[in-house]
């Protein structure tokens, strides 16, 4: 295993190829990729917290013309994602498992995976961008080919989004490059070797194109409205990895690029960009309010969680960047759980209205304890994972502006107030006439292997977060202002 | 002192719940019926062990250690801990006590009931959220069990869910919480923020040692907005009269032991913060005796025997943040635990009575004469009747008293206000037991079928009565155990054997020979008055209906509307945002550009026709020419 990181990521897209070679049986070799996977990650994990020195895994492969190099490196922020990405990754399989769906759509959720995972190791900006691009590709299918209704729609806003963003992204990263090259003559897109005091007045420029390309992805408002679309029109599975990994693309390229290169710029940009996250957290559960289709609300209510990440990460304190991240696995697993339900009474019924429904929590207590177990962590309630993350960011943002920490609080208010009566009108009050609950089954015993996964990873997190924290505190250690 | 010298019962306290309730959830799935079993067993073995460190406390070994870290980033971290101290754990022996006795009730009233094991479990996660609230040793593990303790509370009150009413009110409770816990989560932040720890102890040497700490009055006032939501006190007490939507012994618990008190004893916690900030301790003083009276007149106008019951613990509360606003932290507790007493006998009466006419509740209407013929629950009610009214010889005579006089001390209008509580109390509780137990006036249903209900619902709230009538006699040990709390000193954290000097007096007042008098006339009047109006005038409770006096008071003199109006507003405003803004706007004004495109690309090229690839040749096109630009 002299390559480990190559192989972490090739292991996948290997996958994905044999995947589209099977046929009917691909689900099981997507299975059997995706524990490979899982495994590969979990080993690195593994390997970090036994050798807590080998914090940093590298691996420098070939360097081509313009300095592009093959470039890849695993701190615990990189590895812990990855190991996000795989862990969703099977989880998705496992609930996709029953589905009927041709050998591409396993292949595409291995590319993805694939994609994602050189997106979290790529420390050659230009491979970085490669991968970054990559993973939109497999979505768009995954969104277009087995959404809902309107997927067509949907997948092309998604795509023409964040594909515009990162046109933004390529075109700083290019005059970051080329600015560098004529101070020092030598071209690299080493993420290390670069700095930005070569670009001298254009900094701030190339600093908010870089903030753009993120920010389409987080999402941040006003740049949020293909994410209500492409969530609600995806299927389970793909609103899955869209949310626990595709957004927090977006806060890991702050995390990795925009924070180190441009501290003080970063630093100084806190009131706009905290003012839109903090915002974000109140105008997200405002939104999530006003909907009447689950999927949306709890899309809505992602934008509302990933401004609590980056009110955290932007304070720039050790509590704010911990809790930060944290919350970014937290999102991940609690609004994959929410999602997976929601798609689990989609596939029941081809139905996901709040008026659809009714009287649920009779006729599945199992379904009815899993969606409320997940909604209380959604909405931060203490001893669950939500509050840990929350809690730290908030503490970091309110030792730099105070503002910034009272509007999120706010926002931690006004959560129940769209969780609750959507659970309430689909759990507990009586079925109207419209209704599709005699349609719903209980959770089979697949179904709940899942979900007891993902709350009780939820649980722990809540009650011990120790070593969640510990593991990613060394890697976000050097952002400390 | 280490983890390995913790007394073995502070263990059991969270371990038998804990294996009570697994034992419940994953064992006795298929064998709903028998779910009370291990949880009355785990309600044995708390109240025990409760007892055995009452008795630790009691001869003066509290303590107070760090368990584990919860969080940690940098220099910033989270420590969580057991402390049992003299306020812990006398609350504590009340909550296990009176929350086991209405275990036992439960296991017979909720007896049929479809969801009996989902009941049960969150009803005894109901009682643990309470004990780890009591022993929590910092402000973020009490705000868990705080949170936790609204979370059951929701759940119990919508128990009954296919009822409009019940998901109704359990969303009101939740969310009137919520705001409160705004103030909470605030104060937690601002704690941390300032002073760096959340641990109490350690919080109250840093404000004892004299240092100006310029974020304290916020944080103060913050904190006595979260207990005013949780101990449903003016401005935000308005969900727990609907939260007896819930099944009775629910509101049993939530009024005695588990949930209401949980603001006072955050208060009490919070006490040494609170009463360097000038004009706070005054604060929570003027609203607890403007709740407290407010809500006795209104308690004396209701039909409904819950909600009746209802505004009485609303109006007790407040006689306990009055006390507390005196300085008097001793005299809130005491009042805290002999109303655990009385008002849940209370509850579990009209529980008794709800249960023998067939019905979810009962009101003044359907009941009247029932001394004949439930003649346990008649003797319990009426001794928790006058334990209430501040009745000399029983317990709430003695609790009632230290509050007045301590409010006697200050003088004034708390000291008016307060004689009004103790007159009001006793009027509308002799209303509710004239009205319900004695004559049987023509306007109310004669309850033919009414019975005395089995030993199972019947024994424990004589207890509960009995246990109310001489709460009295806990006075010398609650005195003992408030001043062990606050003066014998956690073991265990380096550099804490300082005894504190807090800010006001710990000790009880002695008996007062003035305001005893004054505070039994005040009762007589007020015992006197219920008389007058249902007994020599049988009818006046009908006659007075249907006029704008009984909107004025239905409506909580126009509070609701204010209330119903800022949620409609709240919603509506969400509305705009989600629909108007969002939709409309932001999202409007993204498809408008994609029109654009469209109509761009159809003037430009007939053949682009808003299919993808146009749209990509199209970026990629444009791409190019940026990056020449740029790379130029």
């Amino acid at each position: 295993m002299s390559h480990p990181l190559t192989i972490l990521w090739a292991a996948p897209l290997a996958g994905a190829a044999v995947c589209a070679f099977l046929g009917a049986r691909a689900r099981y070799a997507a299975l059997a990729f995706s524990a490979l996977f899982a495994g590969l990650a979990g080993a690195l994990v593994l390997t970090l917290l036994a050798n807590p020195a080998l914090s940093v895994v590298n691996e420098l492969g070939p360097v081509w013309a313009y300095g592009i190099s093959y470039r890849l490196s695993a701190d615990s922020l990189s590895i812990g994602l990855i190991a996000l990405t795989a862990f969703l990754n099977l989880i998705c399989v496992a609930a996709s498992w029953e589905l009927d769906v041709p050998a591409a759509y396993w292949a595409c959720f291995l590319a993805l995976a694939s994609a994602l995972t050189g997106v979290f190791l790529a420390r050659d900006l230009f491979l970085f961008y490669v991968f970054w691009e990559a993973t939109l590709v497999p979505m768009f299918f995954i969104i277009g080919l087995w959404g809902s209704s309107n997927r067509l729609h949907a997948a092309v806003k998604f795509f023409l989004f964040t594909f515009a963003g990162s046109v933004f992204m390529l075109l700083a990263l290019l005059a970051l490059v080329s600015a560098h090259h004529r101070a020092t003559g030598v071209w690299t897109w080493d993420l290390a070797a670069l700095d930005a005091s070569a670009l001298g007045a254009a900094a701030p420029l190339v600093f908010w194109g870089l903030v753009l390309g993120f920010a389409v992805k987080i999402p941040m408002i006003p740049l949020h409205t293909w994410l209500p679309d492409a969530h609600t029109e995806a299927p389970a599975a793909g609103s899955v990895m869209l949310a626990g990994v595709m957004l927090k693309m977006g806060v890991y390229g702050l995390l990795r690029i925009a924070l180190p290169l441009f501290p003080e710029l970063s630093f100084s940009a806190l009131p706009i960009l905290g003012g839109l996250a903090a915002f974000s957290t109140i105008y997200g559960a405002l939104c999530a309010m006003a909907q009447t289709d689950l999927k949306r609300m709890i899309a809505y209510s992602s934008i509302a969680h990933l401004g609590f990440c980056l009110l955290g990460v932007l304070s720039r304190t050790s509590q704010g960047l911990v809790g930060g991240t944290l919350q970014l696995v937290n999102h991940g697993l609690t609004t994959g759980a929410l999602f997976l339900m929601v798609g689990f009474l989609y596939e029941r019924t081809h139905k996901r209205g709040l008026s659809d429904f009714g009287d649920l929590a009779s006729r599945a207590p199992y379904l009815a304890f899993f969606f409320g177990f997940s909604t209380l962590a959604s909405i931060g309630l203490p001893g669950l994972n939500g509050f840990v993350g929350e809690f730290m960011a908030l503490s970091g943002a309110l030792s730099v502006l105070p503002i910034l920490a009272f509007a999120g609080v706010l926002g931690v208010t006004l959560a129940a107030a769209y969780a609750l009566p959507a659970f309430q009108a689909v759990f507990w009050a009586p079925a109207g006439p419209g209704s599709v609950s005699a349609q719903v089954a209980d959770l089979n015993l697949r179904e709940r292997a899942v979900l007891w996964t993902l709350t009780g990873l939820m649980l722990w997190i809540g009650l011990a977060p120790m070593p969640w924290l510990a593991f990613f505190e060394p890697a976000l250690r050097g952002l400390v202002r | 002192m280490t983890p390995a010298q913790v007394p073995w019962a502070a263990w059991l306290l969270f371990a038998s719940p804990v294996t009570a309730i697994l034992l419940g959830f994953f064992v006795l799935r298929r064998k709903p019926e028998w779910t009370h079993l291990p949880i009355l067993a785990s309600c044995a073995i708390v109240t025990a062990s409760a007892f055995a460190l009452a008795a630790r406390v009691y001869t003066g070994h509290s303590f107070d250690l760090n368990l584990f870290r919860f969080a940690e980033a940098g220099t910033w971290a989270i420590d969580f801990g057991l402390r049992v101290d003299g306020p812990g754990v006398a609350v504590l022996a009340m909550v296990a006590f009176v929350g086991s006795l209405i275990h036992l009730y439960a296991a017979g009233y909720m007896k049929g009931d479809p969801a009996f094991g989902r009941f049960f479990l969150i009803f005894h996660l109901f009682f643990l959220a309470m004990i780890g609230l009591l022993t929590a040793n910092n402000f973020v593990q009490l705000y868990l069990f705080w949170e936790l303790v609204g979370v059951c509370s929701y759940l119990l009150v919508g128990h009954y869910h296919q009822k409009e009413s019940a998901r109704k009110a359990a969303l009101k409770a939740f969310m009137t919480n919520r705001v409160g816990d705004f103030g909470l989560l605030l104060a937690l932040l601002l704690i941390v923020l300032q002073f760096k720890i959340t641990h109490f102890h350690l919080l109250y040497l840093k404000v004892a040692s004299g240092a100006a700490f310029e974020l304290l009055p916020l944080i103060g006032l913050l904190l006595v907005w979260a207990a005013c939501a949780k101990s449903a006190q003016f401005p935000l007490y308005f969900w727990l009269p609907d939260a007896m939507e819930g099944p009775t012994p629910t509101s049993a618990l939530m009024h005695a032991a588990t949930m209401v008190t949980a603001g006072v004893f955050l208060l009490v916690r919070a006490w040494p913060l609170l009463a360097v900030v000038p004009g706070l301790p005054d604060l929570i003083a003027w609203i607890g005796a403007f709740t407290a009276l407010s809500a006795a007149i209104i308690a004396g106008t209701r039909k409904d025997l819950k909600r009746i019951l209802a505004y009485s613990t609303v109006s007790h509360l407040g006689l306990m943040m009055l006390a507390l606003g005196l300085g008097q932290v001793g005299v809130a507790l005491f009042h805290l635990i002999v109303h655990g007493f009385f008002k849940a006998a209370l509850f579990l009466c009209a529980g008794n009575i709800a249960h023998a006419l067939h019905q979810p509740t009962a009101n003044v209407d359907d009941v009247g004469g029932l001394q004949k013929s439930m003649r346990l629950t008649y003797l319990s009610f009426l001794l928790a009747a006058c334990s209430l009214a501040g009745l000399f010889p029983f317990g709430g005579f003695f609790s009632k008293d230290a509050v007045l006089d301590a409010a006697w001390h200050r003088g004034g209008g708390l000291a008016a206000m307060g004689m009004l509580v103790a007159a009001g109390s006793a009027f509308y509780i002799f209303r509710m037991l004239f009205l319900a137990f004695y004559g049987c006036r023509p306007e109310q249903k004669r309850a033919p079928h009414a019975h005395e209900a089995e030993p199972i619902l019947g024994v424990p709230v004589l207890f509960l009565a009995l246990g109310a009538a001489a709460a009295g006699l806990l006075k010398g040990p609650i005195e003992r155990f408030v001043t062990a709390g606050f003066r014998g000193l956690p073991s265990g954290l380096p550099g804490l054997e300082v005894v504190l000097n807090l800010p006001g007096e710990p000790l009880l007042p002695h008996l007062n020979m003035t305001v005893a008098l004054l505070g039994t006339l005040m009762a007589a009047l007020g015992a006197f008055a219920a008389w007058r109006l249902t007994m020599s005038d049988p009818g006046f409770d009908w006659r007075w209906r249907g006029g704008p006096v009984e909107a004025l008071f239905d409506s909580d003199f126009g509070y609701k509307k204010l209330v119903d109006g800022f949620a409609a507003a709240v919603s509506r405003s969400a509305g705009f945002v989600g629909r108007v803004l969002d939709k409309g706007g932001v999202d409007g004004l993204v498809e408008g550009t994609t029109g654009f495109v469209r109509a761009a690309g159809g003037a430009i090229a007939r053949s682009a026709q808003g299919r993808i690839n146009d749209y990509l040749w199209w970026m990629l096109a444009g791409t190019a020419i940026l990056v020449v630009r740029v790379l130029r």
